[in-house]
Parts: C-alpha cells; sequence; structure tokens
C-alpha cells in the first residue's frame, strides 16, 4: 500500500501503458505474423495498467492524501507537473474501471480485425489512448495537460479511422476539425488564464485565482465553456460525436463515450470549482439550461435513431446534459452560498459521470457483440437476437435498464439525486433561478421518460420478436472474454446502485477532501454531509428498494412457477392466417419511433421521401417498386455549421487577392512591410 | 313484368311455411344445448371452420347457423377467426392436396384441449369426390378426428342436433 502512494506508482501505471504500447508495435514488427499476439499483448498491459491504476486511485482515496510532483524538465514552457488529489483519484477509478472491462473484451474482440489490419497499430494506439486518459486528470500544469489532450485526441483519431471505411475516414475527419476547434479555445482560455495568473502551474491558479478580474474570470469560462464543451458533446458543439463514436471499433466506442467526453467534464469541474471557484451564479443558470438543452434534443436524436451505435453515442449526448444539470445547479448554489445543497448537486454530477462510464461502456460492448454476431449496425436488420446471444442480450438488457433509471441499478441513484438537487432549487426566492431550475426539472422529466423509451425501442428491436432480414448465417453468441468484461460491468451497475448511499457519503467526504474552498476554515462542517446523507437515505434506501424488489421477484417467480408447474410448453409456428409471415411483418425501430417522432416534429424537423416506379409506364397500374426514405433535417449544419463554412469561404475568397502566387507580389509586400516597421520604430 | 309482379304477389313472406317452423323445436334443441355449453366450455363454445376442398355446400348450411332463424349464438356457440382462439375445429370437404397442410398447421395453431369433428360426407370418406387424385379422401387421413357429423350436406338442425350428441358424449365420458 505504501509503494502506491510514491511516484513511482504512476510510473508503474504509465511504464505498464508505454510498454503495451511500444512493445505492440515492435511484436507485429519482429514477430512474422504477430498482429495476435500484438493484440492480445497490448490488451493485456492495457488492463494491467488499468488495474495499477485503479490500485493507486484507491490508495490515494483511502489514505487522504494527494501525490504531488514534478520531473525535472528542460522544455521551455512545458512542466512535467503531477498532483493526484482525490478528485483525479476519482476520476482515475472510473478510466480504469471502464479501461480494465474494454481490455478484457478487446482481447475477445480483436479476432474481428485478424488480417487486413495491422493489431500492433492498434495496440499502440490504444495504450497511448489509455495512458493520456489516465493522466489528463492528474496533469499539473497548463502545456502538460494540452500536451496530453492533444495526445488523446490524436490517438482517439486514429483508432475512429482505424478500420479505414469510407465512413469511418468521414466521420474521422470531421472529428479532427472538431476536435482541434475545441482545442483552440482551451487554448485560448489557458492562455487567458496565463496572462491573469502569470504562471502555467495549476498550483498558482488556485492561489491567485482572488486576484482575476470578473471579466477576463467570464472570458477565460467562456472559452473554456467552448473548448470542453465541444470534447463533452454539448449541443450544438455535438455534431462530431454520432458520427466518430460508432465509427471506432466498440472497445474504443465504449472508452471514448463513456470516458473521454467525461475528461472534458472533468475539466470543467476543475475550471470551476478548483482553479477558479466563485463563479457567478449566471454560469450555473446557463449550464442548466445547456444540460436542459442537450439532454432533452439528444434523447430525440437517439429514439430517431436506426443505427445502435448512434443511438448509443446520442443517448451519451443526453447523459452529458444532465450531468450538466447537476454541475450548473452546484454552480448556483454556490452562488447561492448554499453550500450544501451545492455539495449534493455536484455529487450527483460526479456519481452519473461515474456511472454513466460504467452502463454506457457496457452498452457499448454489448453493441459490439451484437454487431459481430449480425454484421450491421441497423436496427431495422435485428431480431430475434436473444435466442442466440442469450447472455449478451441479458447484459445489454442490464444496461439497458439502468441507462432508463430502473431502480435498484446506478442510473437510477445518480438521477434521482439530480432530480433532488434539482427540486430544491425551485425553494430560491429568485424567479429567475426559479423558472430556470423549474424549466431544468421539466426537461429532466421528458429526458427520462425518452430514454426509456429508446431503450425499450434498442433492446426490443434487437434481441427480440423474428429476425428482421433473411440471415444467410446464424448469429453466435459473444466469445467468452466478451462476455466477462460484460458481466462485469454488469455487476458494476447493480453494485454502484444498491450502494449508493454509501457512495453518496463517500462523494461528499470526497468533494470535500480536494479543498474546492479554503482548507482552514472548512465551509462544509462534516455533521452536514452526515445530514445529507441521512436525509438521502430517509428518501431513498436504495438497499432496502433492491432487497423489496428481490423479495418481489422471488414472490412472483415462484407464483408463476407455482401455478404453471404441470403446464406443458409446446412450441408451433405463429398462426399466420395462411399467408407467411416475412422478415418485415412485425414493427421496426423506425415505426416505434415515428409516432414519438410526430410529436416533436416541430423540434426534429422529420423528413419524407418517397419514390415510386411502374412496369407499365403511363397506365400506372402495376408497381414495380415503391420506396419510403425517411430522416431527420440537420439544422446544425443548415443553421451554424453551413454559414460559417460560406463566410470562412468569403474571406478566403478576399485573401485570395493579394496572395497571387506571384513572387515579385510578395518581394513587394516584404519591402512595403520592411519601410513600415522602420517608419515606426522612428516614430515611436 | 307482368311474371315479375306475380311472383312477388305469390312468394310467401317466409321461406319456411309458419307450421314447419313449429315443429322445428330450435329452442328445444337449443334449451339442451346451452347448460352443456355453460357447463363443459365455461359459458362458450368456440368453433372454427375449416373448408378443406368442399363444394360449399356445408359451408352454406353452416352459415345458416349464424342467421336470425337458426341464431346458434344465443346458445353459447360461437364461429371464430382464427385457430387460436378455438376449442372445437369443423371441417368440411374431402380435403384436397392443396389444402392438406394449412389444416395441418391449423390443427397445431389449435390450443390443446381441441376437438376436431368432420362435417358432411366428404370430410368423413370423401363423399361423391372418393377415390380422385387430387384429394385425401378423408380428413382422418391428415389430422385425428374426434367425431363425424353425416350428410351431403347436413342440415343446420341437423348440425345442431349432432352437436348436442356430441356434448352429451363429452359430458359421459368427464363424469365417468
Amino acid at each position: 500500500m505504501e509503494f502506491f502512494l510514491t511516484p513511482a506508482s504512476l510510473f508503474l501505471f504509465g511504464g505498464l501503458f508505454l510498454f503495451g504500447a511500444f512493445g505492440a508495435l515492435l511484436l507485429s514488427r519482429l514477430v512474422p505474423d504477430g498482429g495476435k499476439i500484438a493484440g492480445t499483448f497490448a490488451h493485456v498491459l492495457g488492463f494491467l495498467g488499468s488495474l495499477a491504476a485503479l490500485t493507486t486511485a484507491f490508495a490515494v482515496l483511502v489514505s487522504g492524501q494527494a501525490i504531488a510532483f514534478s520531473l525535472p524538465g528542460t522544455l521551455p514552457f512545458v512542466e512535467f507537473a503531477f498532483r493526484f488529489d482525490a478528485l483525479a483519484a476519482y476520476f482515475v477509478i472510473l478510466v480504469s474501471l471502464v479501461g480494465m472491462a474494454a481490455s478484457i473484451y478487446g482481447i475477445g474482440y480483436q479476432k474481428h480485425f485478424f488480417g487486413g489490419h495491422s493489431l500492433g497499430w492498434f495496440g499502440f494506439l490504444y495504450n497511448i489512448f489509455l495512458l493520456s486518459l489516465v493522466f489528463i486528470p492528474l496533469a499539473n500544469q497548463a502545456f502538460f495537460f494540452l500536451f496530453l489532450w492533444e495526445i488523446m485526441s490524436l490517438s482517439s483519431y486514429f483508432l475512429v479511422v482505424f478500420e479505414r471505411k469510407e465512413e469511418s475516414v468521414q466521420a474521422g475527419f470531421l472529428y479532427f476539425l472538431m476536435t482541434h476547434l475545441g482545442t483552440a479555445f482551451v487554448m485560448l482560455a489557458l492562455l487567458l488564464a496565463y496572462g491573469a495568473t502569470g504562471s502555467f502551474a495549476f498550483d498558482d491558479w488556485r492561489v491567485a485565482s482572488a486576484n482575476i478580474t470578473p471579466l477576463l474570470q467570464s472570458l477565460i469560462f467562456l472559452f473554456a465553456l467552448i473548448g470542453f464543451g465541444t470534447k463533452a458533446g454539448i449541443i450544438p458543439l455535438h455534431i462530431w460525436l454520432p458520427e466518430a463514436h460508432p465509427a471506432a471499433p466498440s472497445h474504443v466506442s465504449a472508452l471514448m463515450s463513456g470516458v473521454m467526453v467525461k475528461t472534458a467534464l472533468f475539466m470543467l469541474v476543475r475550471f470551476f470549482f478548483d482553479f477558479f471557484p466563485g463563479a457567478r451564479m449566471e454560469w450555473g443558470l446557463a449550464f442548466m439550461l445547456l444540460g436542459s438543452l442537450s439532454a432533452l434534443l439528444g434523447i430525440l436524436y437517439a429514439l430517431a435513431e436506426r443505427d445502435i451505435k448512434r443511438l448509443l453515442a446520442y443517448s451519451t449526448v443526453e447523459n452529458v446534459g444532465i450531468m450538466l444539470m447537476g454541475f450548473g445547479a452546484a454552480l448556483v448554489f454556490f452562488g447561492l452560498g448554499a453550500e450544501s445543497f451545492a455539495l449534493f448537486a455536484l455529487a450527483a454530477m460526479l456519481y452519473h459521470m461515474l456511472n454513466h462510464a460504467i452502463f454506457k461502456s457496457l452498452l457499448f460492448l454489448g453493441a459490439g457483440a451484437v454487431v459481430e454476431a449480425t454484421g450491421t449496425r441497423n436496427l431495422n436488420a435485428y431480431g430475434g437476437l436473444l435466442k442466440f446471444l442469450p447472455l449478451s442480450g441479458f447484459f445489454f438488457l442490464i444496461g439497458s435498464l439502468a441507462i432508463s433509471a430502473f431502480p435498484p441499478l446506478n442510473g437510477f441513484a445518480s438521477e434521482w439525486l439530480t432530480f433532488q438537487s434539482l427540486f430544491v432549487g425551485i425553494a430560491s426566492p429568485s424567479l429567475l433561478v426559479k423558472a430556470t431550475f423549474i424549466i431544468t426539472i421539466v426537461s429532466l422529466v421528458m429526458t427520462s421518460g425518452l430514454a426509456a423509451a429508446t431503450f425499450v425501442k434498442a433492446f426490443g428491436t434487437s434481441f427480440l420478436g423474428r429476425a428482421r432480414t433473411v440471415r444467410t448465417e446464424l448469429p453466435h453468441e459473444a466469445d467468452q472474454l466478451m462476455l466477462l468484461a460484460m458481466g462485469f460491468l454488469a455487476l458494476l451497475t447493480l453494485v454502484l446502485g444498491v450502494g449508493a448511499t454509501f457512495m453518496i457519503a463517500a462523494l461528499i467526504g470526497m468533494i470535500a477532501s480536494i479543498g474546492l474552498t479554503d482548507p482552514l476554515s472548512l465551509r462544509f462542517p462534516f455533521s452536514e454531509f452526515i445530514a445529507a446523507r441521512e436525509q438521502f437515505a430517509n428518501v431513498l434506501p436504495l438497499e432496502t428498494i433492491g432487497m423489496l424488489l428481490l423479495v418481489i421477484f422471488a414472490v412472483a417467480g415462484g407464483a408463476v412457477y407455482f401455478a404453471t408447474r404441470k403446464r406443458g410448453i409446446v412450441y408451433g409456428r405463429t398462426w399466420d392466417c395462411g399467408t407467411p409471415l416475412s422478415p418485415r411483418t412485425q414493427i421496426s425501430s423506425t415505426g416505434f419511433s415515428r409516432s414519438l417522432v410526430t410529436i416533436f416534429q416541430g423540434i426534429l424537423r422529420p423528413t419524407r421521401q418517397t419514390s415510386i416506379e411502374y412496369q407499365d409506364g403511363k397506365m400506372r397500374y402495376f408497381i414495380k417498386y415503391q420506396g419510403i426514405k425517411m430522416g431527420l433535417g440537420d439544422p446544425y449544419r443548415s443553421g451554424i455549421y453551413g454559414p460559417a463554412h460560406n463566410v470562412l469561404l468569403f474571406f478566403a475568397r478576399q485573401a485570395r487577392r493579394i496572395q497571387s502566387g506571384n513572387v515579385n507580389a510578395y518581394a513587394l509586400y516584404m519591402f512595403v512591410t520592411l519601410i513600415l516597421l522602420l517608419v515606426w520604430t522612428l516614430y515611436s | 313484368m307482368y311474371r315479375l309482379l306475380r311472383k312477388i304477389a305469390v312468394t310467401p313472406k317466409v321461406v319456411i311455411p309458419e307450421s314447419e317452423l313449429m315443429t322445428l323445436q330450435i329452442p328445444e334443441l337449443g334449451a339442451e344445448l346451452s347448460p352443456l355449453v355453460k357447463k363443459l366450455f365455461k359459458g362458450s363454445l368456440a368453433i372454427r371452420e375449416v373448408a378443406a376442398g368442399s363444394s360449399n355446400a356445408e359451408e352454406q348450411e353452416l352459415t345458416a347457423l349464424t342467421n336470425a332463424y337458426y341464431d346458434i349464438e344465443r346458445f353459447g356457440v360461437r364461429f371464430v377467426a382464427s385457430p387460436r382462439h378455438a376449442d372445437m375445429l369443423f371441417v368440411t370437404g374431402p380435403v384436397s392436396r392443396n389444402m392438406a397442410e394449412g389444416l395441418k398447421r391449423t390443427y397445431e395453431a389449435t390450443p390443446a384441449p381441441k376437438l376436431v369433428v368432420a362435417v358432411g360426407d366428404g370430410a368423413i370418406d370423401g363423399g361423391v369426390y372418393r377415390g380422385s387424385y387430387a384429394i385425401h379422401d378423408s380428413v382422418s387421413e391428415v389430422i385425428p378426428v374426434d367425431f363425424s357429423i353425416p350428410g351431403d350436406p347436413p342440415a343446420p338442425k341437423v348440425v345442431m342436433a349432432a352437436l348436442l350428441q356430441i356434448l352429451r358424449d363429452i359430458d359421459n365420458q368427464t363424469e365417468k
């Protein structure tokens, strides 16, 4: 245990990841036909690295002491400074739990890529990606952080385009563009913070934050919001997310959707609560409204989606929205001086962050198993898969229940906690605050309902019913290691749900310990946590609910067994009135969501194209082919990115007037500039 | 024109004379049928009719059972649209080769315990079509048959009387 509290433990898991990365590259090059060995090696090392990181994080959390040190470096601006505090430890736990599951899954899933794809290169990228995810929360210096941030973006970009399909290359390009737009804003925020504090070290920011002018602080916050918001997929900056997340291999999708978007949220927590505390309350209101928008629109797009991985990606947008609601509520409560409620809301946000990471990864891994079994991502082509993938289906069901906030699973615990903290806000005397809280609550209510509908659709159309296409080969159950990974995450959803009361206490203690406020005058007396915890346990005794559900299921199951024990079961074909049933004589995923899409057509703007072809040209009696194409309008491209593109193009055209390409002209420009500079130096 | 008017004048208002109607004893038959239906089938007997290559004569007679005159529904016997809802199958016709598969599937789709009644001579032994290359000669060659109602076609009243007899048989068997 002592070892894990020293800087050496950071070198241990960092080294494991690097060993995995470069080892995989070397193995695939040196060993003939070594792709399989390289892939397995990379995933095993990724697992071990995650395990070591998890152990360190637990050691830090339990001991309550942070690991802080910096490496001697000679690079200008960059200082390799680490700070492994409780908040970082919490995030590292999140990363490494998902990392472990994804790595185990990857060993089975990589079969997919044997032959045709370089697994050495994949193993390298995978480990580098994990490394950057684990180390981003530990970075304690602006440029070091930026360096890791960029490594994360680049490694994930290469993972997105790994399969080299046309769609994944296009998705990768969009991701590349958007993520660098985000990074530009992050850089602006960091540089402004440097301008305000005169240092790149995060420790100096914490000290100097009190002296920053409100205007500068607001600017830093704005740029941080846009920069990190792009990574987090806040609407309307989300457009890359549903393209890029599905394009990557499934366990990488799990890491991207479950963990990578959270790095941005984690940095927002750092910026608003840790580096520059004392943000104005209005920021909280803005975050709540942004969160409401993201949550509601995200889930509506997920509902209308028929690509299983895109559906999950849109659901990530929704969940990020829910986290922002908690985040915003915490800011508002801080602004109003109601610290214990702020603590509560922040705990809700952080809790949902962990929970979403777990169940979204579980769902992505499940989707991966389904995609591998059927070879398509189209929900309308699934159906009846539960017979072929009973265990994967069961784990996907657990994930769906968790994400639909079904007690006693973890999604319910954190969404309920978010609700609780939002309900408190209605009591505020200010009309503006009250209205914002009400809007947010309504949005969250609708989001929860629609999320349930979305996952009824996702599970129902893929696993239940009959096959929706004619299959030339039967789908097969996932590899045992893949099942192990999914089972591990499914178990975690239950543990994190039933152990909610304990988690809340731990989270509140953790938030207090990172010293969001002056440690000398602890603004949150411990009795308040206890009160908050007790209050929560009174409202929501999840252990009791869990036990109760267990009893109900046991009693109901027993009753059903008793009543039907003498009945025989006869399996027969479906009565079809003499008309043979085709794969299409059942509700499709598009049909399932169509009525809800129609209700929300003001927002979703569904499009509809019909096409018809006749056998007999002008007579129009015998139809040869009739098709209908339904889709959704894309207001972000037509309303925001399109016009922005046009403006950029306009300025580029203007610039072309002086950029003639003529060398003589450029010489003239240089000459004129020189003269002007000379004149300027003479007269100033 | 004259002929038509005469026909209207001469043709009686009811197709069956009232005297004959009195001797039909439909209510008496029904009065015995209805308690048995109540007892054996908890209130209603659902019958699915399967036309397995019949000449449509049997169908005409069976359809007559539900008209306003016989109105068998008032005694708790009903013809249903799906074998999934049926207690009993009425199979008519000598089972043409094309209908054999359909008959088998209908039989499989009927929930157990199920009763199969072959209605009409065609269903029992092929009737006038017996020996044809296009038929299976009888329903019992395709699915197990429990009861038969002879006649080509059996009159509605005969069907009712036979149904009563069938229910009595079942009742006696269950009491044993």
